[in-house]
């Protein structure tokens, strides 16, 4: 019956998508300056119908409708609700399903967005748009449909993945999902822009709020991610520069450049070929990621679901936009005089662009030489955190300099800022470090630079903030996101450098002794729970500096469905450092092997993207005001 | 102001110093630089999986008997393939990898220093 009705519900909106394209191609010709009436009526549609199709599926799974292959593959009925919800999205075909509904939602918030205005270039972009949705929903109905059926209806699911069931991970997918697949909204508006020969002041107001809105959410979408694998995945860390993170991160930076990019365009018609190409690129990018992420060619934490058939349609897919963006693009390429004057703003955001496109070039390289090498020579070779931390680091330092240094330059001036403030910011940046930061291992030359130009752009940022506050301009969010990027780098490096780890093997009773922490395993106990049996060690820390005691629980996880065993790690988290334990048996022994580790400032780290992705908010909400 | 900002990292700084130790040794740092072959995306660090297990007492056999680091990785590459290092050795095969960027980065720099020298003043127009 929901296989039925949400067949029918996703077909009615593939109709009307389909009809406003077509409708779309005869309303272009017509001279009337008004887009007609039923454009808002068929997009509005469309929205309700892909939205009932997912809250079918959502349904399915809170009511365990296992007469749904999908419902049956990825759940259980003995799972909490919570992540019966979250399961909705937890697996490819539910996960495609809310990709379509972002999609035909920033379809239809262009449309309304500024109604009445440059109706062709909006009529355009519709068109682009709903080609791709109809392409994503082609996609669902021949090779991923969630509403396939299964008969006989089996009377159990065969369970989610534990490992997904976590509150993190519920929310992380819709977050990144509005991220990079709300760029699709400015990849078609771009082509459209091209073909119309719109202006490029008119281009840049349309689809800035887009592209802040993009952005914001995919920060948002990666910090989740990180906290997830911080403290699900057990090893201590938040980022591998797995395959995956990637991914999502190869987005961002395209992002970054963009909406920095935006600005000269908004102010001096200037970069508008630019600005086009990395519109596009944004979104080729995504999906890209999603290609290597869905396809299961790459080897990663994240490879829960994966199938060729899939890989190939979205590379059928992939290989249609890029030909038809670079047909486009040599087509109607925008002629343009660029005029740039050395030190001048605008010659900062280039340098931002050029470092992007570098650090995402890194990223890029780092995650598919590995394929060609495999392709060409047979060879396989692995690229993990050292070769970005290598490759990277050195170049964080100019960067976190231009990020502070190019906010106060001035638009069209090649004038120097207050050079005697800047030394002397940067000269008491230097003597914090020199002073106060002891390290003894690992604080080379280039790690103790970037803690010296971090904390530069901390001060930086906030001279910034106090000035904009005291001349009452309210336009802080440059300022909010470049002081959580300095805090970033700073509080990463640190973590870097301060973070302990410890592995030894304990019995019930024992107690460790380590130079700052004694560990005691105080009891092990079994407890049922309803979709899993767990073991969980009692574990008495003390801290013998400063006379502190703390209980840390980490478990052993046996699930019942599917049968997976999972460690959980037990964290005590303070705002300052966080102690982390995670223990697992050894076979035929008595004996658990156990991780102790400290990790300071996790908890700032998290808050410092808060402060990034909230400065991008913060100027979402100024342009709603305005 | 100024000095606000100083009060505050300085008492960070201070916590930072104090805790300062570190129980990490040798024996991890090259454990979190190989791949757990049997498992997916996982360092032998953070495996429990029998090979990780194996793995783990060759480094610790290694480091006992004197070996370096380097040649600890050179050991196991010879053994397992490239693919069990997360750091790709420095060779012939892997210069793409390691070269790529920085000839991309000189490119964009030579791209922005003719932008910028190029003199079509917007003014006089």
């Amino acid at each position: 019956m929901l296989s039925k009705i949400g067949i029918l519900s996703t077909l009615i909106s593939t109709i009307l998508s389909f009809l406003l394209v077509y409708q779309s191609f005869s309303e272009v010709k017509s001279k009337n300056n008004i887009i007609s009436k039923k454009f808002y009526y068929l997009s509005f549609y469309q929205l309700l119908f892909i939205i009932f199709s997912f809250l079918i599926l959502l349904f399915g799974y809170i009511f365990s409708d296992f007469s749904l292959i999908n419902v049956y593959e990825n759940s259980h009925t003995t799972k909490p609700l919570f992540y019966k919800i979250t399961g909705t999205w937890g697996n490819h075909e539910g996960s495609l399903l809310l990709w379509i509904n972002i999609m035909v939602l920033f379809s239809f918030l262009f449309l309304v967005y500024k109604k009445n205005t440059e109706k062709k270039f909006k009529l355009f972009t519709l068109i682009f748009q709903n080609i791709l949705i109809l392409f994503f929903l082609i996609f669902l109905l021949t090779n991923s449909n969630p509403f396939s059926e299964i008969y006989p209806a089996p009377s159990q699911g065969m369970g989610l993945n534990p490992i997904l069931q976590d509150p993190a991970l519920g929310i992380h997918p819709p977050l990144l999902y509005l991220g990079f697949v709300s760029s699709s909204i400015y990849f078609s508006a771009a082509l459209a822009s091209l073909i119309c020969r719109l202006e490029a002041n008119v281009f840049a107001k349309f689809i800035k709020l887009w592209v802040v809105i993009s952005w914001s959410f995919q920060t948002l979408g990666i910090l989740v991610g990180s906290i997830w694998a911080y403290y699900e995945l057990g090893w201590g860390g938040y980022w591998f520069w797995d395959p995956v993170e990637n991914s999502s991160l190869m987005p961002w930076f395209l992002m970054t450049a963009l909406f920095h990019s935006l600005l000269v365009l908004e102010k001096k018609n200037g970069l508008y070929a630019w600005v086009l190409i990395l519109s596009i690129l944004t979104f080729i990018m995504s999906v890209t990621g999603t290609f290597l992420v869905r396809s299961g060619i790459l080897n990663s934490v994240h490879t829960f679901a994966n199938d060729p058939s899939r890989g190939l349609f979205i590379l059928i897919f992939l290989a249609f936009m890029i030909s038809m963006s670079l047909i486009i693009l040599f087509k109607y390429f925008p002629n343009e005089k660029n005029n740039f004057l050395f030190l001048s703003k605008e010659s900062f955001v280039l340098f931002n662009n050029w470092f992007m496109i570098f650090f995402l070039t890194v990223v890029l390289i780092g995650t598919l030489y590995p394929l060609f090498l495999e392709v060409l020579s047979k060879e396989k070779v692995s690229v993990g955190p050292a070769y970005y931390n290598i490759v990277l680091a050195p170049f964080i330092v100019p960067f976190l300099f231009l990020m502070s240094y190019g906010p106060q330059s001035k638009w069209f001036s090649s004038k120097l800022v207050d050079v005697k403030k800047m030394f002397f910011i940067i000269l008491l940046s230097f003597s914090l470090v020199f002073i106060f930061a002891n390290f003894e291992k690992d604080s080379s030359f280039i790690t103790t630079l970037i803690l010296v130009f971090s904390i530069y752009l901390i001060l930086q940022s906030f001279l910034d903030l106090y000035t904009s506050i005291k001349n009452n301009s309210f336009n802080l969010s440059r300022s909010i996101s470049h002081l959580g990027f300095g805090m970033l780098i700073f509080f990463i490096s640190t973590n870097n450098i301060l973070s302990t780890e410890s592995n030894f093997n304990l019995k019930v009773g024992e107690t460790k002794k380590l130079t700052n922490y004694s560990i005691k395993f105080n009891n092990l106990k079994i407890l049922k729970e309803k979709n899993y049996e767990t073991l969980v060690g009692n574990f008495l820390i003390t801290d013998i500096k400063n006379y502190k005691e703390e209980n840390l629980k980490p478990e052993i996880r046996v699930y019942n469905q599917p049968k997976i065993v999972t460690y959980e790690s037990s964290i005590k988290s303070k705002i300052l450092s966080d102690t982390y334990l995670t223990m697992s048996n050894l076979a035929g022994s008595e004996f658990y092997s156990i991780r102790f580790q400290t990790k300071p400032f996790m908890n700032l780290i998290w808050i410092s993207v808060l402060i990034i992705s909230a400065g991008g908010f913060l100027r979402i909400l100024r342009r709603e005001n305005k | 102001m100024k000095n606000y900002f100083k009060i505050i990292t300085s008492i960070i700084f201070l916590i930072l110093s104090s805790n300062c130790f570190s129980d990490e040794n040798l024996n991890y740092k090259i454990y979190k630089n190989l791949r757990c072959l049997v498992c997916q995306g996982q360092t032998i660090a953070d495996s429990n999986s029998d090979f990780a297990m194996t793995i783990k007492s060759v480094v610790d056999d290694k480091v006992k008997d004197g070996m370096k680091e380097n040649e600890i990785y050179n050991f196991l590459a010879d053994k397992y393939g490239d693919w069990i290092l997360y750091k790709p050795p420095f060779k012939l095969k892997n210069y793409i990898l390691w070269f790529l960027p920085y000839i991309l980065f000189f490119l964009g720099g030579i791209l922005l220093l003719l932008i910028f020298l190029k003199k079509t003043p917007l003014s006089k127009k």
